[in-house]
């Protein structure tokens, strides 16, 4: 079982305590959830749980944190290895091995199992969550959900007692969060205990068996399921959380499908279009698309159904497989379309927020109002590097306001926010879209769609074709 | 069947290669090295790649006859650097191609760990294999990126301002690249990377009769050629 006892954690040069005098109790064979805003605590705890803090993220502990018999600060991170199971939130960058078996291989690789008992594990794992027809690929080839699903099942390789998952579904789309949920549950129904730290809430309603609510490092609430489920909507928002429910909102979304375009003049347009990046193995076909300045479209579907490669060919960076486009030239797009990219690190290159926002810009006269209105002004001296994750987004879209782009397109804006941190992204679009804008959001979002975009469109995955 | 070679035989026919150059055998003995490489692609059922290096290099030599004899001054220089120098280094380019296109991540690591060399270095020379995918993948998103900001990112571009095109590439590269690395290791530690005590490999490695053959085979022409016979 798990014991943490009075335990505060201090992450160097910090005043302010990431976790402050938190007690509690775990059971064998028990589902917690942690819960609460960006940087409530909820995963420094799960580092404490799994070993990582102090031994890798360097910090002070005070009070105690003991996980089946280990107590983190006094325990190696090996002497973890056996016990503790760990997922992240990233799929792209947990992965050790360039093929899946290999990776699933790797844990019982690393405790020195004969060659025969690990072939056997890791056909017994595949079999039990039913994913032979992963094995032997290469990681780089499947989708989020996949790898997510690999890295549970190598958490799984050495029969852990205790799970630790932080965020493990914030890349997902809705499929791969079920299919995630069943491997989750299957392990629980073994006895294993799982602690989740998560935003996204709906999904865990049924394995859940305790709610434990973080606000500034400290252990606010907690709930068993039964009386968490309770809460209404209301209640859960206004404690920054994801809603626990989110039929409504995907009822909201799907009705959106059949809203009309907002204005009458398109600024991008697409007709009977089929996209992919190779002429054989076309990836998606859209029969009709248009937007027009001044709205905001949601771009939903499963995960790999197309989505980003459609995005790619409206903005101009891909050339269209067949069908008629308004522009037709990807130049004339490209020079009119901006991608905030999911990973915004990718596309900051300055040494300073202002000569970030200036960089290629066509109207830099308007630089100081931007900076204004999108919180930015405190920050324009600072390096980029040294933002957090929202301040960099938004340094992003003031380059694209900046530049004179009337096309936005937002990838996964959202995946990995809190309600609090969702609605200020969302506050954003509204702004772009007051700023004449037409805004295109790529989500998984349920929430984000049904609350705020004019419209949903839904890849249906009938129209998608065998290019990937 | 397909051919399966042990990496420590690939290994080796790879240090073979390199003898060519080392000891700048004759050309018979070069072309008699690089047939039984170039046949070790077809046993393999790569029957592409072996037919695309059988056509270099056949190429390569059959300039050295056909070409070399009948020209003059410059365009002489040019083309005997072109037919000679690389030539010489194509047994290597071979053998390494046929090693690096036929050998999973878990053959080598395997090999390596039975030839007994030590962790410290088989996990960074993982690591850097890994990584090749991922810095490829980053390289077009930062491509894609600059396009958007209207940064040319092409060839010519980095012909005409090179250090600032690779300023612009560079800087988001590094970014990332320490994220990602402190996300690998993060993980990597959880899964025991740092155990201590001996790490085992998932796959089996043997030695062979064909792995004789082929190492037997590729020393043939060295033997032959320092005993005096080619």
């Amino acid at each position: 079982m798990i014991e943490v006892s009075k335990a505060s954690f201090y992450y160097p040069n910090t005043d302010e305590g990431a976790l402050n005098d938190v007690s509690l109790q775990i059971n064998s064979g028990e589902c917690v959830v942690l819960c609460g805003k960006s940087g409530c605590g909820k995963t420094t705890l799960t580092r404490l749980l799994n070993g990582l803090a102090p031994s890798f993220f360097d910090g002070k502990l005070d009070g105690m944190c003991q996980s089946f018999g280990l107590c983190a600060g006094e325990a190696a991170i090996e002497e973890y290895v056996p016990i503790v199971g760990s997922v992240f939130q990233n799929p792209k960058t947990q992965h050790f091995n360039i093929d899946t078996t290999a990776e699933l291989a790797f844990p019982c690789e690393n405790m020195g199992m004969n060659s025969t008992d690990i072939q056997e594990r890791v056909r017994s794992c595949a079999n039990e969550f039913a994913m032979e027809h992963l094995m032997d690929r290469s990681i780089f080839k499947l989708s989020g959900g996949e790898k997510q699903k690999i890295a549970f099942a190598t958490a799984c390789m050495l029969q852990p007692k205790l799970l630790v998952l932080d965020e493990p579904t914030s890349n997902l789309d809705y499929k791969a969060i079920q299919e995630l949920h069943d491997m989750i549950a299957k392990k629980k129904s073994e006895g294993i205990t799982i602690v989740i730290a998560e935003h996204r809430l709906a999904w865990l309603a049924d394995i859940a068996d305790r709610f434990c609510y973080f606000a500034s490092g400290e252990l606010q609430r907690q709930w068993n399921a039964t009386e968490f489920l309770k809460l209404s909507n209301e209640e859960m928002q206004k404690m920054g959380l994801r809603p626990m429910d989110i039929t409504s909102y995907r009822k909201r979304a799907k009705e959106k499908t059949k809203s009309e375009m907002l204005g009458s003049i398109p600024l991008m347009s697409a007709e009977h279009l089929l996209v992919g990046y190779e002429k054989k193995k076309p990836v998606y076909e859209i029969d009709r698309f248009a937007i027009c300045k001044g709205e905001i479209v949601g771009l939903m579907g499963s995960n790999g159904v197309g989505k980003s490669t459609f995005a790619k060919t409206l903005c101009g960076l891909q050339k269209p497989i067949a069908g008629t486009m308004e522009p037709v030239k990807e130049k004339e797009r490209l020079k009119k379309s901006f991608m905030v990219m999911q990973d915004v690190n990718y596309q900051l290159f300055s040494d300073s927020v202002r000569e970030e926002v200036l960089l290629g810009a066509n109207r830099p006269e308007l630089c100081e109002a931007v900076l204004e209105a999108l919180g930015l002004t405190e920050f324009a001296d600072r390096h980029p590097i040294s933002l957090s994750g929202g301040q960099k987004q938004r340094v992003a879209i003031a380059s694209a306001m900046l530049s004179g782009k009337e096309l936005i397109v937002l990838d996964e804006p959202t995946s990995g926010l809190d309600y609090y941190h969702m609605t200020q992204v969302a506050h954003l679009l509204n702004q772009l879209k007051e700023w004449g804008a037409a805004v295109l959001v790529i989500t998984h979002d349920e929430e984000l769609a049904a609350g705020w975009c004019d419209r949903v469109i839904y890849l249906e995955d009938k129209g998608k074709k065998n290019g990937i | 069947m397909k051919l399966r070679l042990d990496p420590r035989t690939k290994l080796f026919l790879l240090l073979l290669s390199n003898m060519t150059l080392f000891f700048h055998v004759n050309l018979i003995t070069e072309v008699i090295l690089v047939s039984i490489l170039l046949s070790l692609f077809f046993f393999s059922g790569r029957y592409k790649s072996g037919i695309r290096m059988t056509l270099i290099y056949g190429f390569m030599v059959s300039a050295e006859f056909l070409i070399i004899p009948y020209t003059e001054g410059v365009f002489l220089n040019f083309i005997a650097m072109f037919s000679v120098g690389i030539r010489m280094m194509l047994p290597c380019v071979i053998s390494g191609a046929y090693a690096f296109s036929t050998t999973t991540v878990g053959e080598m690591v395997c090999g390596l760990r039975k030839i007994k060399v030590p962790e410290c270095i088989i996990v960074p020379s993982v690591t850097i294999i890994r990584f090749f995918p991922t810095i490829a993948e980053d390289y077009r998103q930062i491509k894609n990126a600059m396009a958007f900001r209207g940064i040319a990112s092409g060839k010519l571009a980095l012909l005409r301002n090179p250090a600032q095109s690779l300023e612009y590439i560079l800087m988001p590269l590094l970014m990332n690249s320490n994220n990602v690395a402190q996300d690998l290791s993060v993980a990597a530690m959880t899964k025991g990377i740092s155990m201590p005590g001996i790490h085992t490999s998932m796959t089996e490695l043997r030695m062979t009769a064909a792995d004789g053959c082929c190492m037997l085979a590729g020393v043939m022409p060295f033997a032959l050629y320092f005993g005096g016979v080619l």
